[in-house]
């Protein structure tokens, strides 16, 4: 059996404002190699995010897989 | 005889010396002399111990379509702004088919949020050409324009409809490369693109679409010319910035050519966004490169209404349900006093005025026109009722939508942006002027770089400041004759008081086409502007001249 390769999760986020007045939703990112890094979204993606995993709130998306972003795109 | 002097002021002379007592006299629209002018003159201007220095220069801005019914670019001039760029974010006016225009229209006004009208009943739609745009803008101007072309409609000419579907040929990038050339002989300062932007209904714009080789092809372009590659990257994605930062590195060490990228915002929730972005900026250039981060200065703010589920409610999982659904469903919660009363209290026992008490009630198209301006906590008041209700209530009486603004959300910490906006290799720009006029105002930057990071933060001096705004400005974008109060270059100047320069508070004001809407903000603290060597405002008023050119 292979071994799983270990994948990026999300480890917070935050609103942010948007350059055109939108509300963004900044989702920071722990890599395999423990590096971290954030991803911006906007308005759309990130409400769908938060329903994906079904986060009430944009606390609750800490320690989701990477992968729910790719769905909500 | 000249034909003006300006005397009794400081000169400020755009190089970042020390200002120093002095006149400035004017002939035949360039600078005659700087220092103690003796002579006559037929017109003096009486500074009267105010500054004196070189027209500021906005180099992101969208006045393309304005610019054509108002050469003035108001409000920009009245703050001191004798240049715009025009043309930035892959989107321009020109060239473009008459079969493509309510395509790019579609495109502009998702920028711009400009009125149908200032299309169809504002302007005469003469060309296609980027020559013929340069022709029709050039009739009227009071104002200084360097215009940029776009790439969404250099690809939108030769792909058509494919622009927005597909990677081009060998064939169509050569093609482009020709058109890209012939607008730059006709007075382009340089091509924008953009990673970022999307149409009216959510589309990638067409430069989106290119591959990396088309964009390199059409930088070999701009360096047969030396001139600008501007572009969007993607916000606050850091590693991604950090990618395009790279890549338009080696652009402009492949092609000589200089690149600016804008805008760059710094925000607490990644602080360390714009340090890292600016630490690599610093390795290229000492590479060689020209990669000019641009940065404005005004804080972000957020706008909504509860026509559409916004992220501001994200901290609130019933509203964020409740406001995902369909309208009609939607309406239906908000007129349900159980379902309301239980939104109000997922606020807690202040009824939201922690949360929502500072947000400003913007307009939209059907908030009532004395509220507007007024912060939710003294519509609450006045109504008898919590913030979040007062929300939820005034919506509903105005069919949802009525626009709330959080102001300085975003980009706003003065202690963090004052020393950036200071480093010798940040570029202040970026202010977007013409564009979302309904959302916020564009306008006033400038009096904010001295109000806020002058005098209240002391991040730079004066002089610092006006150098940031005027030669160097006019040094990264090849502006050979703009930006410094020297003998022989072009007479753009501005008298200002350094003690009260400043942007006024934001205001609705209905001056577009069709009696549209947008947000603006009045100059304080100028005196008088010239604009190649004519006044152009002075004492709060705008005069006839019209002596603006299109400079390269």
């Amino acid at each position: 059996m292979p071994e799983a390769v270990p994948e990026a999760v999300i480890v917070g986020a935050e609103i942010v404002a948007g350059h055109d007045g939108a509300a963004e939703l900044l989702v920071r990112l722990r890599h395999a190699n423990g590096v971290e890094s954030p991803v911006v979204l906007d308005e759309e993606t990130g409400l769908k995010l938060m329903a994906a995993c079904g986060a009430s709130h944009v606390d609750d998306l800490a320690g989701q897989s990477w992968r729910r972003i790719l769905e909500a795109s | 005889m000249f034909d003006v002097i300006v005397k009794n002021g400081v000169v400020v002379d755009g190089s970042g010396s020390p200002g120093y007592r002095g006149d400035v006299a004017i002939k035949d629209g360039k600078i005659a002399a700087v220092g103690q002018v003796s002579g006559e003159a037929r017109t003096i201007v009486d500074a009267g111990g105010r500054v004196i220095a070189p027209g500021f220069i906005d180099p992101h801005t969208h006045f393309d379509v304005q610019l054509l019914w108002d050469g003035a670019a108001r409000p920009a001039l009245e703050h001191g702004i004798t240049c715009v760029v025009p043309g930035n974010c892959s989107l321009s006016l020109a060239p473009l088919k008459i079969a493509d225009r309510q395509r790019l229209i579609g495109m502009f006004q998702q920028i711009e949020e400009m009125p149908p009208e200032a299309f169809t009943t504002a302007f005469e739609w003469t060309w296609e050409d980027f020559a013929g745009y340069r022709e029709a803008l050039e009739k009227d101007l009071s104002i200084n324009v360097a215009p940029l072309v776009g790439h969404s409609v250099i690809r939108l000419w030769v792909m058509g409809p494919a622009a927005q579907e597909r990677a081009a040929t060998d064939a169509e990038i050569r093609a482009m490369q020709d058109l890209l050339r012939e607008c730059l002989e006709a007075g382009a300062v340089g091509l924008s693109t953009s990673f970022v932007d999307v149409d009216e209904n959510g589309r990638p714009v067409p430069s989106r679409f290119a591959q990396f080789e088309e964009l390199d092809a059409l930088c070999a372009v701009l360096g047969e010319f030396g001139r600008m590659l501007q572009c969007v990257p993607e916000f606050y994605a850091t590693d991604i910035t950090l990618a395009r930062i790279d890549q338009l590195a080696e652009l402009s060490l492949k092609h000589d050519i200089p690149t600016t990228f804008s805008p760059l915002f710094d925000t607490l929730a990644a602080p360390e966004n714009a340090e890292r972005a600016i630490a690599r900026v610093e390795e290229q250039f000492a590479r060689g490169a020209r990669v000019w981060p641009q940065m404005q200065t005004r804080p972000i703010d957020i706008s909504f209404s509860l026509l559409r589920p916004s992220l501001f409610f994200a901290r609130l999982p019933r509203w964020v349900r409740i406001l995902r659904q369909p309208l009609v469903d939607r309406l239906a919660a908000l007129r349900h006093p159980e379902t309301v009363a239980k939104m109000v209290a997922d606020l807690g026992p202040d009824g939201g005025e922690a949360m929502m008490g500072r947000l400003v009630a913007r307009g939209g198209d059907a908030c009532p026109a004395d509220l507007v301006g007024q912060s939710l906590s003294q519509i609450a008041k006045a109504r008898g009722q919590a913030p979040a209700l007062a929300l939820i209530e005034l919506s509903l009486e105005n069919g949802l939508d009525v626009s709330f603004l959080s102001a300085s959300a975003g980009h706003q910490s003065t202690d963090r942006i004052g020393p950036m906006l200071a480093h010798p290799l940040v570029h202040i720009g970026a202010s977007d002027g013409g564009a979302h006029l309904s959302s916020f105002s564009t306008y006033g930057d400038t009096g904010y770089l001295f109000s806020e990071f002058v005098r209240k933060a002391g991040a730079m001096t004066m002089e610092q400041a006006v150098a940031k705004i005027t030669s160097e400005t006019a040094d990264i974008w090849g502006l050979k004759d703009r930006g410094r109060l020297q003998p022989g270059l072009a007479a753009d100047i501005v008298v200002f008081d350094p003690d009260s320069i400043d942007r006024g508070e934001e205001r609705p004001a209905f001056d577009m086409p069709g009696d549209g809407m947008r947000y603006v903000r009045d100059a304080t603290g100028i005196d008088t502007v010239l604009v190649n060597g004519q006044i152009a405002y002075a004492k709060g008023e705008y005069t006839s001249a019209r002596a603006g050119v299109v400079c390269i």
